[in-house]
């Protein structure tokens, strides 16, 4: 697109963008960080998660302040004001990841000591790999624009309801099987629903990216298969 | 690419989107060319005007859609060496035609300029000197029309206790109200405004953009504007003027967040060189 007669209009919004870029990539940290941390039992590096989600708290807010006054200073209108809106938008997704991210990393710290066979861990870090290709993805798609592939991550998110409805299943299973099973899989139940939720923000921001990229609003119900709500297991017998 | 033929179905589409139910365009333009003498100002122009609703008319300078205002209003029959081509039906009437007084026209299309135009003549006078060119009305009915427009135009207030003093005392702001009350006191069907707060202050625009608003229950109105915000804010329909040509017209809530033509685009964001 061509530049602005004002380009001191040009800058805040690359500055705008360049910042939500930026807190993408400390968001996506945090979350690999805290699925690391959970799978390798590693408390230094949650407590390294848990202090380093601020950075991305104020992050969010700086863009919010910044979003704030370009509308007050510019009135921007058509793809400018899409671009002002995304930024808040996305901001806010990933304000939530960071803190979905540091609940995981505090629920390390609580299972310290705690009887943890490695197996029960192995479906959480699998759907967190699903998880942060989406959110690497539609970084990349807010990034270049494209929406395309903002798509591709909005239609995918069913797969990662689908893994957390295994999952949680999985978990009952071995909670019945040996209670001293209990306190670990409650935990990485809700470690398992953090990281789902993370993936539903992945798609709202892919919203947001076809939004910016096409003017439109996607009002398609999305393709939801978490079925956990409705998800009951009879203890054997 | 043709932008007449094309921009002609967007206009159906965009009227029909922001007028339905009620889509009888008060005004139809149709193939409309305009010269000034050997320049072609404006090129085949089809826009329908839908009763009952606010129409912005945006553009850079010189884009022709000032001229088009003049034309509804036959303002360029003042001018030798003016003459415009194709059709300006009004209510089914061709405001092009000769054969209508264009004193008639011009009392049921009503228009404010941008600098305000107030008669030298008391405040009162500047109103019931349109009012007796056509309507017989006894002095009380008189004192109640120029209370009725005053009040319409949000100046009451500030003018009942000095009605017979100069209208030239007054600000610009308020010239411009009393230009508008002058303009509706003749209650015509068409409000024509030609960027009518440009040389006002922010609370008079406020007060004429409420005005527009409560304007358009009765009547239709048409507003050129540099202001991009004030045509988000007032206009339920937008079009783009360019170059004697008309880009596209769509319901302005479209037209601001997602323009489809780029050039339309590139205007209201602040991008044309």
């Amino acid at each position: 697109m061509t530049e602005h007669i004002v380009s001191s209009f040009d800058n805040d919004l690359k500055e705008l963008s360049r910042r939500v870029v930026e807190m993408g990539g400390q968001s996506e940290r945090l979350v690999a960080d805290s699925v690391e941390a959970l799978v390798k039992r590693d408390t230094e590096l949650a407590q390294k998660v848990i202090v380093l989600d601020g950075p991305v708290d104020l992050l969010q807010r700086e863009i919010e302040e910044k979003a704030i006054l370009t509308i007050a200073r510019r009135q921007p209108l058509a793809g400018d004001l899409r671009e002002i809106v995304a930024a808040m938008r996305i901001a806010n997704d990933l304000e939530r990841i960071g803190d979905l991210a540091k609940n995981t990393s505090k629920r390390v710290l609580a299972l310290t000591g705690e009887f943890h066979p490695q197996k029960l861990v192995r479906g959480v870090e699998h759907m967190s790999g699903l998880v942060l290709e989406q959110l690497k993805m539609v970084l990349d798609s807010y990034a270049s624009r494209e929406d395309a592939r903002a798509l591709e991550v909005w239609r995918r998110d069913g797969d990662v309801d689908v893994l957390y409805t295994s999952l949680f299943r999985e978990l009952l299973t071995y909670m019945m099987e040996d209670p001293r099973n209990i306190s670990l899989c409650t935990h990485l139940l809700f470690c398992a629903k953090n990281i789902e939720r993370i993936g539903d923000h992945a798609t709202n921001i892919a919203e947001t990216v076809h939004y910016l990229a096409t003017g439109q609003l996607l009002t398609d119900e999305r393709p939801k298969q978490d079925t956990t709500s409705l998800t009951s297991m009879p203890f054997p017998a | 690419m043709n932008f007449a033929t094309d921009t002609s179905i967007d206009i159906a589409s965009a009227v029909n989107r922001a007028t339905a139910p009620s889509a009888e365009p008060k005004l139809k333009v149709e193939g409309l060319n305009f010269f000034y003498g050997d320049n072609h100002a404006l090129k085949n122009i089809n826009f329908d005007i839908p009763e009952k609703r606010v129409t912005a008319m945006i553009g850079p300078s010189g884009c022709g859609k000032s001229t088009l205002l003049r034309i509804f209003n036959r303002m360029f029959q003042l001018y030798p060496g003016q003459r415009a081509e194709g059709k300006i039906l009004f209510d089914g009437v061709d405001l092009l035609s000769k054969d209508l007084d264009s004193t008639v026209v011009r009392s049921r299309i009503g228009m404010v300029f941008q600098k305000p135009t107030p008669f030298p003549m008391s405040i009162y006078d500047n109103i019931a000197f349109g009012v007796k060119l056509h309507e017989k009305l006894s002095k009380a009915q008189m004192d109640e029309r120029v209370e009725w427009c005053l009040r319409k135009a949000a100046i009451w207030e500030e003018t009942k206790d000095r009605l017979h003093t100069s209208a030239l005392g007054m600000s610009g702001g308020q010239q411009q109200r009393l230009c508008i009350a002058r303009t509706i006191a003749v209650r015509p069907e068409v409000i024509l405004l030609d960027e009518p707060t440009s040389a006002l202050d922010p609370i008079s625009t406020s007060k004429i953009e409420d005005l527009i608003d409560e304007l358009k229950q009765e009547f239709t109105i048409v507003i050129v504007t540099h202001n991009m915000q004030q045509a988000a804010r007032c206009a339920d329909i937008t079009s783009f003027f360019y170059l004697g040509e008309l880009i596209e017209v769509a319901a302005s809530n479209e037209i601001f967040t997602n323009p489809r033509e780029a050039r339309t685009r590139d205007y209201i964001t602040g991008r044309f060189g």
